[in-house]
């Protein structure tokens, strides 16, 4: 298949080393308002042509599928532009700025017949696609509870706090947290389905040019609840899942390889905390030796899950087949980050709570 | 003159400020807006423009009576992709500024690490070749960018019949930044000192700030390229001496030959680490050679072209470096 990628930045760097592996793609021209960013990817990535205007390259290049990896608050005239050529859009998180301009995307997508795949790579790492292996085959009873928290020092005065030069998610509602939603909501939706109810709260704790740096959340949904939270201080980085069965609880970290579980064993029950305790160390000292080992042997390391998404994409495009991420997911995951947006005016150094259905 | 100075914040750019001052020439400094100009400690007579390569969209008015754009501003931190809209785009950005004004001279800080280490032998001059595409993407995100900095401002001065003057300085070295990234890797209570008997491409800052000022006022440069390094640099080994001696630093220096550490880097690098351009900087070839293969340096053409020695001989600049600093008139 034919693909080309609007924008060249860092994510762009990450796709563009995924389809580089992938037989079935060919990546027949890369678009930046930089050219000297569009030569730099096309030059490193053996990308034949590159462009400044991306409507040029649409018309002359055809391509088949258009990733969208630029600022995201450019993605909606970009990706609007890409399925009107007819082409299927892989596009980088948060897919709109505004629930109104995805609805466009849409509908101009069911219109098409193509697929709109926002890039919810965390749902395609070991981790979650493992929890969601035991819940589908039963070991962890029924889903009753997920909490997710991105801990990611953002406050510094280098990229999304730089105070010399505005960070593009900053435009979004919710600042540069609005950044990660998508990743906590696809998470929540992926276990407990669409919302029902959300209750929020955004906060201030550093000096620096962010309007939030902390984001807490609680999401009732169809099929159980879910706890949500951004740190823009808690410190090391990390991203946890946890998944709360009526058997068995799960728990990874997605910034490592780090997956453990505690369940319900059979044997005496006073034994039970030092068995599971058993197993955790053997899987946490598993985990930190294949971080290691990840660091050291190359390929996707922090990306797998962009690498396992892209690659299921392609194989569903070719074989037409159901995408990996379907556009009503898109669309239910999509109203909860809505949702989980603060109030549109914001008060900076001031918690704010909220609630919405 | 008026010079428009670019990172002129920064730890060259100070001391470039401060020469072409000494030389008469107008300065107007490029500070990014949270700069803070108080600890510059320049006089009135710096015209100071606040602004950002990477945002500003006035940066047309920077050059307004300009008459040369020295261009010092690169990303020396941060991720490479960061470098490189940093470096890359900004300068992009500035260039394309420059179009619509009168300013037709630019004097470029570009870098030792565009050259292409692993094919040079012997002698490293200015005719030594470029490191090509793509072997050029192995390397590290800073030489990346200062690479394309340079093949950028080329290209602009090429198109547009600019004036240009290239300086590429090794390893600029000073008060505070005297940790040189050749002086080893500091574990626990040791430094593994690596191609200890190599010779580091090295020079002071002040030396290299006296460089730049001269390359802007002397018509003699336009059109030339220098690397700026002072006499045949330091042994890695002395200097980690010198600089252990000098700040107190008590851990204990283990050599580790050159061709032993490219043996072993090379063969785990193929192998057990398949080519993997994530690991540590000093785990992949390219990189272990630019900043450590043991080759020879020469000031030579700036000495024969502009007359150019280092002002401060090897013992100044090490006291300039390493002693405190007298008191100043508040103290």
């Amino acid at each position: 298949m034919k693909a080309a990628l609007i924008g060249a930045g860092q994510i762009a760097r990450q796709h563009l080393g995924c389809l580089e592996g992938l037989p079935e793609v060919e990546v027949v021209g890369v678009c930046d308002l930089s050219p000297a960013a569009a030569q730099c990817a096309a030059e490193r990535h053996r990308v034949p042509r590159w462009f400044t205007d991306h409507r040029q390259m649409l018309s002359e290049l055809r391509p088949e599928v258009v990733h969208v990896t630029t600022p995201a608050p450019t993605h909606f005239r970009l990706a609007q532009d890409a399925l009107q050529a007819g082409a299927h859009v892989v596009v980088e998180k948060p897919a709109t700025a505004t629930l109104e301009e995805l609805e466009t995307l849409l509908a101009l997508a069911e219109s098409r017949g193509r697929s709109l795949i926002e890039d919810y790579n965390y749902l395609f790492n070991r981790g979650p696609l493992e929890m969601r292996r035991r819940v589908d085959s039963g070991e962890l009873g029924e889903v009753v509870h997920v909490e997710v928290t991105i801990c990611l020092s953002i406050v510094g005065t280098e990229g999304f706090a730089d105070p010399n030069a505005a960070h593009p998610a900053l435009a979004l509602r919710g600042g540069a947290i609005a950044d990660f939603l998508p990743h906590l909501a696809s998470m929540a939706h992926h276990f407990v389905g669409p919302h029902r109810r959300v209750r929020t709260s955004w906060t201030k704790r550093s000096r620096s040019v962010l309007p939030h740096d902390e984001f807490r959340a609680i999401v009732e949904a169809e099929h159980g609840t879910a706890s949500l939270a951004f740190s823009g201080s808690a410190q090391p980085d990390a991203f946890w899942v946890r998944l709360y069965g009526t058997r068995m609880q799960a728990t990874a970290n997605l910034f490592e390889t780090r997956v453990t579980v505690d369940g319900l064993r059979p044997g005496p029950k006073p034994l039970r905390p030092f068995l599971n305790g058993l197993v955790e160390a053997r899987d946490v000292g598993r985990a930190a030796f294949e971080t290691l080992l990840r660091k050291f042997k190359g390929g996707p390391g922090g990306y797998e899950g962009l690498y396992e998404l892209l690659e299921r994409s392609y194989r569903a495009f070719t074989r037409n087949r159901p995408p990996p991420v379907s556009l009503a997911q898109v669309r239910e995951v999509n109203a909860l980050v809505d949702a989980l947006k603060p109030p549109v005016v914001d008060l900076p150094r001031t918690a704010r709570t909220g609630s919405s259905a | 003159m008026r010079a428009l100075v670019t990172g002129a914040g920064g730890f060259l750019g100070r001391h470039v400020v401060a020469v072409l001052r000494a030389r008469k020439v107008t300065v107007r400094a490029l500070l990014r807006p949270t700069a803070r100009l108080e600890a510059l400690g320049w006089s009135d007579e710096v015209e100071v423009f606040r602004g950002d390569l990477r945002a500003s969209q006035d940066l047309e008015h920077a050059f307004e009576d300009v008459d040369v754009l020295v261009h010092l501003a690169a990303a020396v931190s941060g991720g490479e992709d960061a470098q490189f809209a940093s470096t890359v785009v900004g300068t992009e950005r500035l260039l394309e500024a420059m179009v619509h004004t009168g300013c037709r001279r630019v004097v470029l800080a570009s870098s030792f690490s565009v050259y292409d280490w692993s094919a040079i032998e012997g002698v490293l001059d200015e005719d030594s070749p470029l490191e090509p595409v793509p072997a050029l993407y192995q390397r590290d995100g800073y030489s990346i960018a200062k690479s394309w900095q340079e093949r950028l401002v080329r290209e602009a001065c090429a198109a547009h019949g600019w004036d240009l003057t290239v300086l590429r300085p090794g390893f600029i070295w000073g008060r505070d930044h005297a940790d040189l990234a050749a002086l080893g890797l500091k574990v626990g209570p040791v430094r593994v000192v690596i191609a200890p008997l190599a010779r580091m491409p090295m020079t002071h800052v002040e030396n290299c700030a006296d460089l730049f000022a001269l390359a802007t006022v002397d018509p003699r440069a336009r059109g030339e390229t220098f690397n700026v390094v002072d006499g045949h640099g330091e042994r890695i080994w002395d200097f980690t001496g010198e600089y252990q001696r000098r700040t107190g630093e008590r851990s204990a220096r283990i050599p580790v030959p050159y061709r032993l550490a490219h043996s072993v880097v090379s063969l785990a690098f193929e192998s057990v680490f398949r080519r993997n351009p994530k690991l540590p900087q000093i785990l992949i070839p390219c990189r272990l050679e630019s900043r450590l293969k043991p080759l020879r340096y020469t000031g030579r053409r700036a000495r024969e072209r502009l007359g150019w020695t280092p002002p401060l001989d090897l013992a100044t600049c090490l006291r300039r470096t390493f002693e405190p600093l007298a008191p100043g008139p508040e103290a």
